[in-house]
């Protein structure tokens, strides 16, 4: 795993993940060259194969009641009603304080593990990853 | 080639990752798809050149080693030479049928390549901080507001409906904002970026997700001040920059299938 320095100063809010697959996860791999590059037309004999994982990048991110209800639980969590909220320059202001940073990072580890989770599924069950769209959409009928 | 199209099972085929110039040499510790990895070898034709290698065509591609190494050798590659990636996945039936494509397509194949010449991609990903994004919209939309304290603290069950309203309201503010980023993000870099390739979003939290083709000479720039503007976002959105990398969102205009 590559943590490049490039700005010189550790705890830059910018992370960095080289090329090569090397400083990435998989979904960095997966999203970035999958159903990329140049597509061979058939005057050539042509076989294309891995034509399922193509399919993983065609999942558009659809808003779903699934995705909603996730959010209004998200909602539950924010510790108290955001009546006088800061606006965006406070909460910038916040976080470049030393007390805010053990938070900013705990958050970011789990969105990194959210990020593995959501391929590990897309790629270990592809069957099943098939199906789910069919499902939302009986849902929200 | 037809007569080459018809191959018994059990026959290998050619996997394509890219195409360079006809200079490019695979260093023997290149390695490429399938397990074990197959030995990756060039296929020359006038100034260009196919990185190819063996594969088993009952071979079930597309593990998570294969996208790897798929990967590897392009932006390995692309630090070095110029490359078109070609799509993961591209299979010919033998050396020959690259050869016939390289032909089919040599000046725009080397037209494309002259464009790349130094020039690399970056990916940069932004995720909302979903505490961070909802607060500030809920401080901004004061129906959403309501509606929070409406449900919060109540079981699903009985608050479904407003629920549902609630967080549909959440994920159009989600969307905008978004979108604002996005453009931000764009405007903030053009003067140091070649071109540009919005992305779509992977994940309802996406902030951003945009391809840039960055000249080498500008490339320290570049990541100065996209450091400078994921400063201005800290807490709010988790900011990531991949590359340098072959330029995968760059190759569209150069699509052969019509």
């Amino acid at each position: 795993m590559t943590i490049a320095t490039t700005g010189g100063q550790a705890g830059s809010a910018l992370e960095r993940g080289a090329g090569g697959g090397a400083g990435g996860t998989l979904a960095d791999v997966v999203e970035t060259v999958l159903d990329k590059g140049v597509v061979i037309d058939a005057q050539v004999s042509v076989a294309v194969v891995g034509i399922q994982l193509l399919e993983i990048n065609a999942r558009i991110v659809i808003a779903s009641v699934e995705t909603y209800l996730r959010f209004a639980e998200a909602v539950d969590r924010l510790s108290i009603t955001p009546k006088n909220q800061k606006g965006l320059p406070d909460l910038v202001g916040d976080a470049a304080g030393a007390a805010t940073k053990g938070r900013a990072i705990s958050g970011l580890g789990k969105a990194a593990q959210e990020i593995s989770g959501a391929v590990a599924d897309s790629l270990s069950d592809r069957g099943r990853d098939r199906e789910r769209p069919r499902r939302r959409r009986d849902e929200e009928r | 080639m037809t007569d080459e199209q018809a191959q018994p099972g059990g026959a290998t085929g050619l996997f394509i990752y890219g195409i360079v110039p006809s200079d490019v040499e695979p260093t023997p510790d290149a390695e490429g798809v399938g397990d074990p990895p197959g030995e990756v070898t060039v296929v020359r034709h006038g100034e260009l050149a196919a990185l190819v290698s063996e594969v088993g065509l009952e071979e079930p591609m597309g593990r998570p080693a294969d996208l790897t190494a798929y990967q590897t050798l392009l932006d390995g590659t692309a630090a070095v030479a110029p490359v078109l990636p070609v799509r993961f996945g591209t299979v010919v039936t033998g050396s020959d049928a690259v050869e016939d494509l390289l032909a089919a397509h040599h000046d725009r194949f080397a037209n494309a390549l002259d464009e790349f010449e130094d020039r690399l991609q970056y990916t940069v990903h932004g995720r909302f901080d979903e505490e961070a994004v909802i607060s500030d919209f809920l401080a901004e939309n004061s129906s959403a507001a309501a509606l929070a304290d409406q449900v919060r603290g109540r079981p699903e069950a009985e608050s479904r409906e407003e629920r549902i309203r609630l967080g549909e309201m959440i994920s159009q503010g989600v969307e905008l904002r978004r979108e604002a980023e996005n453009r931000t993000l764009i405007d903030t870099l053009t003067p140091y970026v070649v071109s540009h390739a919005p992305r779509l979003p992977s994940n309802e939290l996406d902030a951003m997700n945009v391809a840039f083709l960055v000249d080498t000479e500008d490339e320290e720039e570049f990541v100065r001040v996209l450091e400078e503007f994921a400063e201005q976002r800290r807490g709010l959105i988790r900011m990531r920059l991949l590359g340098p990398l072959a330029p995968y969102d760059f190759v569209t205009a150069h699509q052969l299938a019509e």
